[in-house]
């Protein structure tokens, strides 16, 4: 008793050290690499999704046939009022982790290298167009002339270069760098910059598409304003900053050089100024646009999905635009925590997880797909091969392979036999979240052998648990809710997530330095590293897609998670509003990030 | 004991109608309580519905259905019983509040009138370490706490509120015993050579003590608010352990297709801190009239 009343009164004391400490910087606070390079099942906060990037396909209707509809119609002028779910942690595209309404913002006022196209393909943007050696370890880029900084200052070859030693560095981007294996930026030319890889990587543009490393900032103003570019963000985008008001609103207005036109040669953009407003309640968001407060909003969240869609139904004069991309979401089983070290324990919670009802519980009835994989149908890379493999809800053969285990002598946990296992079960305190995390406790619960314990914690903290402290980044989580892959090239998030999840690893199998903390599983199989390096050794997209399906196959052979369904995203908008959801590049080809992130530098008002 | 119980009944009668129609509220939320916990005890033995069990994964029912015969005050998101949900909810709330008055009223009462009493440098070296208890805010005491133990159970969130709440009424009993402390009866007392410590606590403590317990119920009603914003918040009780506020959290997802998940523990808990308002605020009144007939 005593020893407890001492532990608190020692909490309280550290409390108050931590408060005096935090309260004494005055330092921006912007999340680890590692930490934001993570990505969980509520995506409410930026680290959670820093480089799930974010293309989602449409789920419905013909994007190239209404962008073509949407130039003709087009005309200048108005302002559009986005309701975001969150405010952005900060707006550097080096240093802040981005998800969603970051995105958003960071699109309007940067340009990419390349662009996502809507088939999932790189497409041009300011890079016109590009090659690689034959090892795919250099890669040239030629550049578009005549784009300039909203300060005036041109952007260039050099520009890439001089960004370069802050993205090495940068919270956001350096995992990105190291996932790339980019190790030299060098100016060829004024418009032609060459990217020096230390191995292969033969879908490399692919990461020119994400923030991170993919939009062109001055480096040097933002060497000279390191915090204050967060605040006031130089790009070459269609729109300039022009008030920021955090967790109020963020102006941008229209830049009068934006260096694109449209099809008919009008200068972009089209609208004169675009105000993001961050809302973080999605019943206080979908109302906003509902009563006109807004013009347009973002989701993430099938319950919000499903209420816009009865809006709809019920007369109210909006546009829904929905993706359902290769996000997935599910949780995690940590490998370091018996006893889910034992394959029959993941498998027989894994069959005893009732996708259909978790997505009920979701809100998400007949607007996501149960996972069985990290692509959705909708992806080239989706393998029916690995959808009949996959694990699915069986009860009975669930209970059967956990009472195997409780009954092994040689059980993991290190407990009697016939004694239940524990399972620590884990999401952050979304109320979406906390109806799916408790499905799956009942689930678990109702076998009389399994003692659950259910947590939650904020989103930083659940990230913190899932990713665990220098140098091992072990984890300490149990089950934990968790979500993987985007419409971007697979290799920008396998491989980073299936390397050696320590060093000793590593060396165990002659990988001496290749570790990543971003292995949240602890998970490491040596043949799906090598499949996983060969995919980024050619090109030939059947040679990939065998190699992916190999990957998937093995995850569902070891089941390192779980699937609850894919994560749909919609933006609903104005009816009045065109151009948001799709547009064109400039080779004439139509784009699509999905991701509920509107593009914005060819939207306009119809009326 | 038949005194007491007469004493009661005639300040029952004495009572207005809304004042009694509170008390007979409150005293069902703490059998409620008490029943909801007598079934967990005897494994659902009594006639209450399992508030976990989540019969549309079993192909038995729907979930957000409305009131029936089966479910009195319909089923929530998870096709769990309302009423039983409300019930083991109220065992929260009544816990948390009881553990601060408890806390309040001992701890409380007993270092106020102490200090009030004895004044000196005890006094004030007390008084000023509350005054930091006080500044220092429970949310983030508790999120800390979380932190460091990983565990957030009713026992933790009782022990921050009542630990946290003492501060206040060490205040209130500290400057109703310089009230009291200066009333000739006490003087006389000292006049006559009575112990200090006899005095403290057979002259000055059951003196004090109505106004601080008409101050414990309206202090229980703000606690059982608070409670609720953080079950709201997903702060309090670890799910699925049901709590009003977690319920009224859980069911605003759904509030465009039904309202009931909301309306019943919202009501639950205006009713409740209503009642203790209510009631705190008649036995003030009735403190008051004592004291001035002292």
């Amino acid at each position: 008793m005593k020893s407890s009343w001492l532990k608190i009164i020692a909490s309280f004391f550290a409390i108050a050290l931590i408060a005096a400490a935090c309260g004494g910087s005055d330092s921006d606070s912007g999340s680890s690499d590692t930490a934001s390079s993570s990505d969980t099942e509520t995506a409410t906060t930026e680290a959670a999704e820093e480089e799930v990037i974010e293309s989602g396909t449409e789920a419905e209707g013909d994007v190239d046939t209404e962008v073509e509809e949407v130039v003709e119609e087009s005309n200048y002028g108005g302002d559009l009022i986005i309701g975001l779910e969150a405010e952005a942690t900060g707006l550097r595209p080096w240093e802040d982790a981005c998800s969603a309404p970051c995105l958003t913002m960071v699109g309007a006022v940067f340009d990419t290298v390349v662009m996502l196209r809507t088939d999932g393909t790189i497409g041009p943007w300011l890079a016109t167009d590009w090659s690689s050696n034959e090892d795919f370890t250099e890669w040239t880029f030629n550049l578009v002339e005549g784009v300039t900084f909203h300060n005036g200052k041109s952007f260039t070859a050099q520009t890439l270069v001089d960004m370069f030693p802050m993205q090495q560095v940068g919270a956001s981007a350096a995992g990105i760098v190291t996932a790339a294996g980019l190790t030299e930026v060098v100016a060829v030319d004024d418009t032609t910059v060459k990217y020096v890889l230390g191995s292969s990587h033969s879908a490399f543009p692919s990461f020119l598409v994400q923030t991170p490393l993919g939009a062109a900032f001055d480096a040097e103003a933002a060497t000279a304003d390191f915090d204050g570019y967060s605040m006031n963000p130089i790009g070459t985008g269609a729109f300039m900053m022009d008030k920021r008001d955090l967790d109020n609103e963020t102006i941008v207005v229209r830049n009068p050089d934006y260096w694109m036109s449209d099809s008919d040669g009008n200068q972009l953009p089209y609208l004169d100024s675009v105000t993001f407003r961050p809302i973080p309640d999605e019943g206080t968001r979908l109302d906003s646009l509902l009563s006109g407060t807004t013009n347009a909003m973002q989701t993430l969240r099938q319950g919000t999905i499903r209420d816009a869609r009865s809006s709809k139904e019920d007369g109210a004069d909006i546009t829904l635009l929905e993706f359902q991309g290769n996000n997935v979401g599910g949780g995690m089983y940590n490998l370091n925590n018996p006893p889910l070290d034992d394959v029959r324990v993941r498998t027989g919670l894994t069959r005893m997880n009732n996708q259909e009802a978790v997505i009920e519980a979701l809100g998400g009835t007949g607007i996501s797909l149960p996972g069985t994989q990290w692509f959705s149908p909708d992806s080239a890379f989706y393998s029916e091969k690995v959808a009949a493999a996959w694990p699915s809800f069986n009860y009975d053969a669930g209970k059967g392979l956990i009472y195997d285990y409780i009954n092994d002598p040689e059980r993991s946990d290190g407990r009697e036999v016939g004694e239940n296992i524990e399972v620590e079960l884990s999401c952050p305190p979304d109320p979406t979240l906390i109806a799916a995390i408790q499905v799956i406790e009942q689930l678990w619960s109702s076998t009389g052998m399994i003692d659950v314990n259910v947590t939650n914690y904020d989103q930083q903290t659940h990230i913190g648990y899932a990713l665990g402290a220098p140098p091992d980044f072990m984890g300490s989580h149990g089950a934990h809710c968790w979500r993987w892959s985007s419409n971007n090239d697979p290799s920008t998030e396998l491989n980073r997530q299936m390397a050696p999840h320590t060093l000793g690893v590593a060396a165990a199998y002659g990988l001496d330095g290749i570790f990543t903390p971003t292995n949240f599983f602890n998970w490491f199989d040596i043949e799906v590293f090598g499949w996983l390096v060969a995919a980024i050794g050619t090109e030939n997209f059947e040679e990939r897609y065998a190699l992916y399906e190999m990957v998937m196959m093995r995850i569902a052979r070891d089941v390192p998670m779980w699937y609850s369904g894919h994560t749909a995203t919609m933006l609903a908008i104005d009816s009045n509003l065109a151009g948001v959801n799709g547009w064109v590049l400039p080779d004439g080809t139509f784009g699509g990030q999905g991701w509920s992130t509107p593009q914005l530098n060819q939207a306009f008002w119809t009326n | 004991m038949s005194s007491a119980v007469r004493r009661f009944g005639k300040a029952f009668l004495e009572m207005p109608l809304v004042v009694k129609i509170a008390l007979v509220w409150l005293l069902f939320i703490v059998g409620a309580a008490i029943y909801s916990r007598l079934d967990r005890i005897f494994g659902q033995a009594l006639p209450l519905q399992d508030p976990f069990y989540q019969p549309f994964l079993f192909g038995e029912a729907k979930p957000v259905e409305g009131p029936s015969g089966a479910h009195w005050l319909g089923t929530d998101v998870l096709s769990r019983d309302n009423l039983s949900r409300l019930l083991h909810g109220s065992w929260v709330s009544l816990i948390v509040a009881a553990t601060v008055v408890v806390f309040g009223l001992v701890f409380g009462g007993t270092i106020g009138a102490f200090v009030g009493y004895t004044k000196g440098k005890v006094e004030t070296l007390t008084m000023a370490t509350l005054d930091v208890i006080l500044a220092f805010p429970p949310l983030v005491l508790l999120l800390a706490l979380v932190a460091v133990y990983k565990v957030r159970n009713l026992t933790m969130i009782a022990l921050v509120f009542g630990v946290l709440g003492i501060p206040t009424y060490v205040r209130i009993a500290r400057a109703s015993t310089l009230s009291v402390a200066s009333r000739e009866f006490i003087q006389a007392a000292e006049a006559i050579g009575t112990k200090r410590m006899a005095i403290l606590f057979r002259e000055i403590i059951p003196n004090i003590m109505p106004a601080l317990f008409a101050y414990a119920l309206i202090n229980a009603g703000f606690v059982i608010v608070v409670e609720g914003t953080l079950s709201y918040l997903g702060l309090s009780v670890q799910i699925p352990e049901p709590t009003w506020g977690n319920m009224i959290n859980e069911g605003r997802r759904d509030i465009r297709q039904t309202i009931l998940p909301i309306f019943w523990p919202g009501l639950f808990l205006t009713l409740s801190v209503v009642s203790l308002n209510l009631v705190g605020d008649w036995l003030q009144q009735r403190v008051a009239v004592r004291s001035s007939a002292l």
